[in-house]
């Protein structure tokens, strides 16, 4: 994914950006971090964690990441500032566009609607691990092939929503079935007639699986 | 969001206690909490996840009375397919909620407790009686009113958005509230309390209070429809949404159950509907009278009488398919 960050012979807005945040995360650093189970909630035995940096580890992709988040730090925020992991994209921050779609134990939830330190404990899955420029999964394919995207922003999401439902329903999928599966994701280009039909022709390839 | 501390009760008891302060709130899928605390409408110091232990907190369950048991933290999907063969109805108004990435989030008990989707009371830069102003900015001149309510909406025009509260009151429903010292069941019409100003919250749960468990009576032969009519088919909050639930003796209409959502403060109880019911055959004559009676009482607002309407229709829908004559 950080494939290609020099390529160009210039620098990458994403790495400009990220040195000039390298300051503000060191003095959040500096702070005592702690773990859940360490510190009790308002004398209640109950443990608590924030609302300062908090040390997670989350399962991305098939891989143990180790972070320090905010309580209010969502997945999204997470994925992308702190993992580096840019395929789910950020736009409404309000779980109605599906920019931001990504599987927690296989199913699709908005990334922006979920707290990093829930995600604990939950298998995360982006586009990223779904499958590489050079291996990509069936439904990532059917998209170059169909060319299901114009300005690709929300293609991260939709990528995600349909090889949900490929995986749920196979060569069953139906276009009915495949719509509503995809109905919480959102093109401002409208491309949704390709991507019907990527991810259905995607779902006959699997037929062969 | 502003930042707050992250709570992981172990009991529901724990929970109970540590939501208890004005400080604090409780989360369980946090769809409509984030979304709130985004906003800065909702600004907690202390965010309490509802613990997913005991068990019945999160399953649906089958009591040995035949009561379906359904634990707070069960979400959206999961009802959807716990009640595919005992409830249809019931899966087909949790399938029509939101996109699944939301349904693969969002809880039973908070869609019980969902806040308004009024986008006054969403939006800080605009006044709000429900948040404490004087005046209910949708009943003012130029108000934005084709989303309001149409009953109850004398000081507050808002309306209750959420799609399962009708369906859980028309099948006589209880919920179980556990409290500091006791655990109480009360009838799912007596979690909601009309607006009252400076107050955020659309229910009688007490601080603290959490939301256990719907209990869902036996239905024996009553017959089930909901419907639901909104602005997109995809992915889109209900304008109106309608249950009904009738039970047949003798060929004649002897129960009768409707609820309306999104179209007042609170879920709205057609009884006027009900009435129309009794004592008839379950047939096109009665429905399109009981239909007729939907709007009684009503007191729409110049921008949305369009409403009116369509209550009579998603009743008259509802009811078609509790008849079993419409999918």
């Amino acid at each position: 994914m950080a494939k290609g960050s020099d390529g160009e012979g210039g620098v990458r807005r994403r790495d400009l950006f990220k040195s000039a945040g390298a300051a503000a995360a060191a003095s959040a650093f500096l702070n005592p971090l702690r773990a859940f189970g360490q510190e009790a909630g308002g004398g209640t035995g109950t443990p608590s964690v924030g609302p300062g940096p908090v040390e997670i580890a989350l399962d991305v992709n098939g891989g143990e990441r180790k972070l320090a988040v905010e309580p209010r730090r969502t997945l999204l925020d997470a994925l992308r500032g702190d993992m580096d992991l840019t395929g789910a994209k950020r736009v409404c921050d309000r779980g109605t566009c599906g920019a931001c779609t990504v599987w927690m134990n296989g199913k699709p939830v908005y990334s922006c609607m979920v707290l990093a330190v829930e995600a604990e404990g939950s298998e995360i899955t982006t586009v990223e691990g779904l499958g590489t420029p050079d291996n990509m999964h069936a439904v990532q394919a059917a998209f170059v092939a169909e060319d299901a995207l114009q300005c690709g922003f929300c293609t991260p999401g939709f990528v995600m929503s349909c090889a949900w439902a490929v995986k749920e329903h196979g060569t069953e999928l139906t276009d009915e079935t495949l719509r509503e599966s995809v109905c919480g994701n959102l093109c401002r280009c409208g491309t949704y007639t390709h991507v019907v039909a990527a991810a259905l022709s995607a779902a006959r390839a699997a037929e062969g699986e | 969001m502003k930042a707050f501390r992250y709570l992981r009760p172990a009991s529901v008891e724990e929970a109970v206690k540590t939501s208890t302060p004005e400080t604090a709130m409780l989360k369980a899928g946090g769809m409509d909490l984030l979304d709130l605390m985004k906003e800065r409408v909702l600004t907690p110091d202390d965010v309490v996840q509802v613990p997913a232990v005991p068990e019945r907190v999160r399953r649906v369950m089958t009591g040995p009375d035949g009561m379906l048991l359904v634990g707070a933290l069960v979400t959206l999907a999961e009802l959807a397919e716990a009640m595919a063969g005992p409830l249809p109805e019931v899966a087909h108004a949790a399938s029509l909620a939101a996109s699944p990435q939301i349904r693969h989030r969002a809880t039973v008990g908070g869609n019980l407790c969902q806040h308004t989707r009024c986008g006054y009371f969403r939006l800080l830069s605009m006044p709000c009686w429900k948040r404490g102003d004087k005046e209910c900015p949708v009943l003012q001149e130029g108000g934005v009113q084709e989303n309001a309510g149409i009953f109850s909406n004398g000081s507050c025009a808002c309306a209750h958005p959420a799609s399962l509260p009708p369906v859980f009151a028309a099948l006589d429903s209880l919920v179980m509230i556990q409290g500091a010292k006791l655990e109480r069941t009360i009838p799912i019409a007596d979690l909601y309390a009309p607006p009252k100003r400076g107050k955020l919250t659309d229910t009688t749960l007490a601080a603290g209070e959490v939301l256990t468990r719907v209990l869902i009576p036996p239905q024996g032969d009553a017959q089930l429809g909901y419907s639901e009519i909104r602005q997109k088919e995809a992915f889109d909050w209900p304008l109106v949404s309608a249950a009904a639930r009738v039970v047949l003796r003798g060929g004649k209409i002897a129960a009768a159950n409707i609820w309306l959502g999104s179209v007042a403060p609170t879920p709205h109880r057609a009884v006027a509907a009900e009435k129309a019911l009794m004592g008839k055959p379950f047939d096109d004559a009665t429905i399109q009278m009981a239909a007729a009676a939907v709007a009684d009482g009503a007191t729409p607002l110049p921008g949305n009488s369009y409403k009116a309407e369509l209550a009579t229709v998603a009743v008259k829908r509802a009811l078609l398919r509790a008849a079993g004559r419409t999918k």
